[in-house]
């Protein structure tokens, strides 16, 4: 009887305090408690930021790129005429990366790749044109968010197609190295004979760059090819043999 | 923080309810449209090019 009582005191005060301790409460308590709240408050807007990088850009850009390539096709639909490099100079496409095909403009500022495009270098070594006779064709696009057209680089092996298409000329690359970690300063990466790669002969190259590790820009990854073949862009636009 | 707002917001709890999910919509919005696109360029996650010049400020060799 004795235990019993206690017991229902023991409830009793338990139960009532909360509502006397929320009307009357400590500052410090107050202090803490708002603490707290923006804590989580900054927890959450981190997160939202996760969701914003890695899926909202990746809407926006590919949406915004979309709409790029259709304007580049449609120009060059309307028939022959010169080589117009202001909207884009053609599209990448690269099997192994699956990822569909990239516009490829000018320049490798943020506001360019942002757009969910590649972009050729201009600066600190600028790239050379695939229809050059010889050089070093160097592109950068992003790896995660703003459409990540590189996230997938770490797929493309040896032997792999790469493969530039323009208004007339399909441009068959073959991967034959890949660098999978190299310092951002590292620019000799893009230079037209680009010796790192073990070549040493000028002739007709591909560089593609983005970071690395994923998610985050620490290094930077290099895939180089060489230039296999070339095939004239037929009536139907038929697509080359490594793209099938 | 959040119980303060709660208990100014005007109405019954349905009514409280709609008006700060209203709320949380439009902060949210704000960070997409205006507070993100700022901060990102400011961060070092998007930076793809071996010129190092976009990373920080940080100057390339060359």
């Amino acid at each position: 009887m004795a235990a019993r009582t206690e017991h229902d005191e023991r409830t009793d005060t338990s139960a009532s305090p909360p509502p006397a301790r929320r009307r009357v409460r400590h500052p410090v308590a107050t202090a803490v408690s708002v603490f707290g709240e923006l804590l989580i408050t900054a927890g959450l807007v981190l997160a939202l930021f996760v969701v914003y990088s890695l899926w909202w850009t990746n809407v926006l850009a590919d949406r915004e790129a979309d709409r790029q390539g259709d304007t580049v096709r449609s120009k060059w639909a309307d028939g022959p005429g010169a080589l117009d490099t202001k909207d884009g100079i053609g599209f990448l496409h690269v099997p192994a990366m699956k990822n569909g095909e990239v516009l490829v403009k000018k320049g490798t500022d943020p506001k360019t790749l942002n757009n969910g495009i590649a972009g050729y270098y201009t600066d600190p070594v600028e790239s050379a044109l695939p229809w050059d006779d010889e050089g070093n064709f160097t592109l950068a696009a992003h790896r995660d968010g703003h459409g990540a057209k590189f996230h997938n680089i770490h797929k493309l092996k040896n032997g792999d197609p790469v493969v530039f298409e323009t208004k007339d000329t399909w441009y068959v690359y073959k991967v034959y190295k890949t660098l999978p970690e190299t310092s951002k300063f590292n620019v000799d990466v893009i230079q037209p004979v680009p010796e790192e790669s073990g070549v040493k002969e000028p002739g007709r190259y591909i560089t593609l760059t983005t970071c690395t590790p994923v998610y985050t820009s620490k290094y930077r990854y290099i895939v180089w090819g060489e230039l296999e073949r070339t095939e004239k862009v037929d009536k139907d636009r038929t697509i080359p043999a490594e793209l099938r | 923080m959040y119980g303060w707002i709660w208990r100014h917001l005007p109405g019954n709890a349905w009514v409280r309810g709609i008006i700060a999910l209203v709320l949380v919509l439009a902060v949210v919005y704000a960070l997409f449209q205006y507070v993100f696109p700022w901060a990102e360029p400011l961060l070092p996650f998007g930076d793809v090019t071996v010129d190092g010049a976009s990373a920080g400020g940080a100057g390339a060799g060359r």
